[in-house]
């Protein structure tokens, strides 16, 4: 195995993708006094352990990190092991220039080809708390070498190539939280996080395979699950909540019809209007008239 | 055929049930949305997607389950959960979310008024404890902490009258609803001036309150024909769902008593007077102009189940709740009645009734060494079990309680139902209806359809599915324990403020 560390400024290597502060893959033989102090996160750190047992910690909380876990450390947070070291063992660490101050909001910048909405959504998942470490994610493994490979062989399309991982990199880990997050858990507490994420996303263009995935179910099992739950179909379970937002946007302000349309999820003030009329017998203009 | 059509609001879904005037079930539909909890002891309710939720939930019952059967509908009845506030401003548009009954943000508020010289009259009074889950502590809380919202609120209206202004346009509440906001007079029906006084509110801050049997408001016609409703249909304001559920279990006479087993447990009677408790314990809440329905809340019922089933049990994939609690029934006939000497006491969210204490917590006692999880499971059910007999054993000193009727998800399985029998050493009944709060709105609509000529004829109409007979020798068990659940419940009151603290 080839052992390297590239940082930003120093490594050559890296100097295409002015976003990687650092990627390097170390292996530790010996404990050296103060290598990892606790210091304050400087971008978004993935740390993935390939040998050993470390035990890292993330502001208060101390966790125990076993090869193919992954931790995510967000910018700001203390971060390091409070030995001040490094155990015996190896173990790849990427950090990205990640503006992600505002919790809910993961800034990646011009090299992503994440779009707008799928972004506000991945920012979502992984922002929730207590998600600092995701065990037995050997999928990060694989996409860091990959990385790897790319960055030392300089192939063809390679410096698209890299950042298409590092996006890889982001989906991934959000699928791979939202499915620890609703492992074993009661439909009910599922739905409500479920009906939280729409909520905060409603102008989003949701389909039912995106909802599913997003709390780790297959879409037959969730369409099911939902429609027995709550009595409506995912979509119209949806629906549901744009019309209720829609009312109170209606109610409580001037915006014009065409801005609430589209601020709740309805592709056209058309189909707003034919919708709103359908479940409550009037069109948005009227009902705003009326009250 | 004609037909009645029912819609129950309560705190996670609606539902919606249609009967004939026979009074048997033609359709059932029901939708549900999310509880909010901005933050802690706080519980509220989106009132625009509870209204957008009767209305797709309706709309889906009618077109595809009533119309092609050529039903004629003749009413509408309504049914809610009791204690919301929803604050409105002039133009009828509400600001910010309704607060439920389980929101407890109003704590302080509620002390304050328990203190004050008028608690006793007020609690007489009104019918409703004096608790954080009533509007009376919940508007004053407004008042005390969001000064703005108050003062721009023109009216304080639950989620029902807001459902129900949608319909029609008008501000009307009914008794039942009224009774349950520690703001009404149960005696003179009107609005109490002493509750009034606390948040210097006005009753012009308030819907008109009618009877339950009210019928003179109008469908809006717009509604009616988006709904595909006959112009005519009658809307009846109905009563709420723990007024409806006893009727609904066929409880009306002497020597009947409800427990409901769902989210949260009831224990409830019905009668002719109100049951004066000197410790202010028992809710007294108005159905009819002649019948009072009391009793006493617990809020740790099924939702205790909920904890221990996502807690204690690993499953291996996501399941409904009530598949989990289920299995979590057929596991408890494993261990013997009594839990071999096993006690749980189920205050994990504080307690209303009996004991009224927000600062009640949880606890296991008598562990040994040989108890298994098994026990600690069935020591679980036995404890929420107790509680609900805590309650029903201090009613009985007002009223004689012979025959209990279940209602609610969990009281009515075959287990529980069980226990329930041998706990109390009671009687037991499970009737046929799958929806007791449904049908008892359906039956205040029989009686404005003139099927029957009053409450007392429209609950002798409930039949009965099953009935579970006590077995001595478990009652006795059961009695034991019970002793010293109340023993650990009196002794620990000073512990459960220390560790409440704490936590």
């Amino acid at each position: 195995m080839n052992y390297f560390s590239l940082t930003k400024g120093k490594s050559e290597e890296i100097s295409s993708w002015p976003h990687v502060f650092e990627f390097s893959k170390m292996k530790i033989q010996s404990v050296k006094a103060d290598s990892f102090l606790m210091e304050e996160n400087q971008g978004v750190t993935f740390m993935y352990v390939l040998d050993g047992k470390y035990y890292w910690t993330i502001e208060n909380q101390t966790f125990t990190v076993f090869p193919n876990d992954l931790v995510v450390v967000f910018p700001g947070q203390l971060f390091g092991s409070l030995t001040g070291t490094f155990e015996v063992g190896t173990f790849v660490s990427l950090r990205l220039d990640v503006d992600f101050q505002d919790q809910s909001e993961l800034r990646l910048g011009d090299w992503s080809n994440i779009t707008e909405s799928e972004r506000r959504l991945i920012s979502q998942i992984i922002s929730q708390k207590d998600q600092s470490i995701i065990p037995n994610f050997k999928l990060f493994g694989e996409l860091a070498s990959k990385i790897e490979s790319e960055i030392f062989a300089n192939e063809v399309g390679y410096k698209t190539k890299i950042n298409n991982l590092l996006d890889d990199i982001w989906i991934c880990t959000a699928r791979q939280m939202s499915k620890n997050e609703n492992q074993g858990r009661i439909f009910p507490q599922t739905f409500h996080r479920l009906d939280q994420m729409l909520r905060e996303n409603l102008s989003h263009p949701w389909t039912v395979e995106e909802m599913a995935a997003t709390i780790g179910l297959g879409t037959t099992t969730f369409t099911e699950k939902v429609k027995a739950f709550s009595g409506f179909p995912p979509l119209n379970y949806l629906i549901n909540l744009r019309i209720s937002e829609a009312i109170r946007l209606l109610k409580n302000s001037d915006r014009s019809l065409t801005d609430i349309a589209l601020d709740t999820g309805f592709y056209s003030s058309q189909h707003f209007s034919t919708t709103f009329k359908k479940l409550t017998g009037y069109t948005p203009g009227h009902f705003r008239k009326n009250n | 055929m004609d037909c009645i059509i029912t819609i129950d609001i309560n705190t996670s879904a609606v539902k919606i049930a249609a009967y004939d005037l026979a009074g048997r079930l033609m359709a059932f539909r029901k939708g549900s949305f999310s509880i909010l909890y901005p933050q802690a002891d706080h519980s509220e309710q989106d009132p625009e997607q509870v209204f957008i939720t009767v209305l797709f939930v309706l709309k889906d019952l009618v077109r595809e389950q009533i119309l092609p059967s050529n039903h004629n509908i003749i009413s509408i009845v309504f049914s809610a959960s009791m204690h919301s506030v929803l604050p409105i401003d002039s133009r009828g548009n509400p600001l910010g979310n309704a607060i439920i009954w389980a929101d407890n943000r109003a704590k302080n508020e509620a002390d304050f008024i328990k203190k004050s010289a008028n608690a006793n009259s007020i609690y007489e009074n009104t019918g409703t404890p004096i608790h954080a889950m009533s509007p009376l502590a919940k508007i004053a809380w407004i008042k005390n902490i969001q000064p703005e919202r108050f003062r721009k609120t023109s009216k304080f209206i639950s989620i029902k009258e807001y459902i129900i202004y949608q319909f029609t346009n008008q501000y009307v509440i009914d008794y039942s609803m009224a009774s349950a906001t520690g703001l009404f007079n149960i005696k003179e029906k009107r609005w109490e001036q002493d509750s009034l006084d606390i948040s210097e509110l006005k009753t012009t801050q308030f819907s008109d309150y009618v009877s339950v049997f009210n019928a003179d408001l109008k469908l809006k016609p717009g509604l009616a024909k988006s709904l595909q409703l006959p112009k005519n249909t009658k809307i009846i304001i109905g009563s709420t769902d723990g007024c409806l559920a006893t009727l609904g279990s066929g409880v009306f006479g002497e020597g009947q008593a409800t427990i409901s087993i769902s989210h949260t447990g009831a224990v409830r009677v019905a009668g002719k007077k109100v049951i004066k408790d000197k410790e202010n314990r028992f809710f007294n809440y108005i159905l009819d102009e002649e019948t009072y329905i009391s009793g006493g809340p617990t809020n740790n019922a099924g939702v205790v189940l909920e904890w221990f089933a996502s807690s204690f049990r690993n499953h291996p994939s996501i399941v409904d709740f009530e598949d989990a609690v289920e299995d979590l029934f057929k596991e408890a006939t494993l261990v013997k009645s009594g839990s071999n000497g096993l006690l749980f006491l189920p205050y994990l969210l504080g307690e209303r009734a009996p004991i009224w204490n927000s600062n009640a917590r949880g606890s296991y006692f008598g562990i040994n060494i040989k108890h298994q999880p098994k026990h600690f499971l069935r020591a679980t059910i036995e404890g929420i079990i107790f509680e609900i007999y805590s309650i029903g054993k201090i009613l009985e000193m007002y009223r004689k309680i012979d025959k209990l009727y279940l209602t609610g998800k969990y009281a009515s399985l075959p287990i529980c139902a069980g226990i329930i029998a041998d706990v109390f050493g009671k009687q037991v009944i499970v009737s046929d209806e799958a929806e007791n709060v449904n049908k008892g709105a359906a039956l205040l609509g029989m009686i404005d359809a003139g099927v029957f000529k009053n409450l007392e004829e429209a609950a002798k109409s409930i039949t009965v599915k099953n009935v579970y007979e006590p077995v001595a020798e478990n009652n006795d068990t059961y009695q034991k324990l019970f002793d010293i659940f109340q023993r650990l419940t009196n002794k620990l009151s000073e512990e459960f403020e220390m560790i409440e603290k704490l936590q």
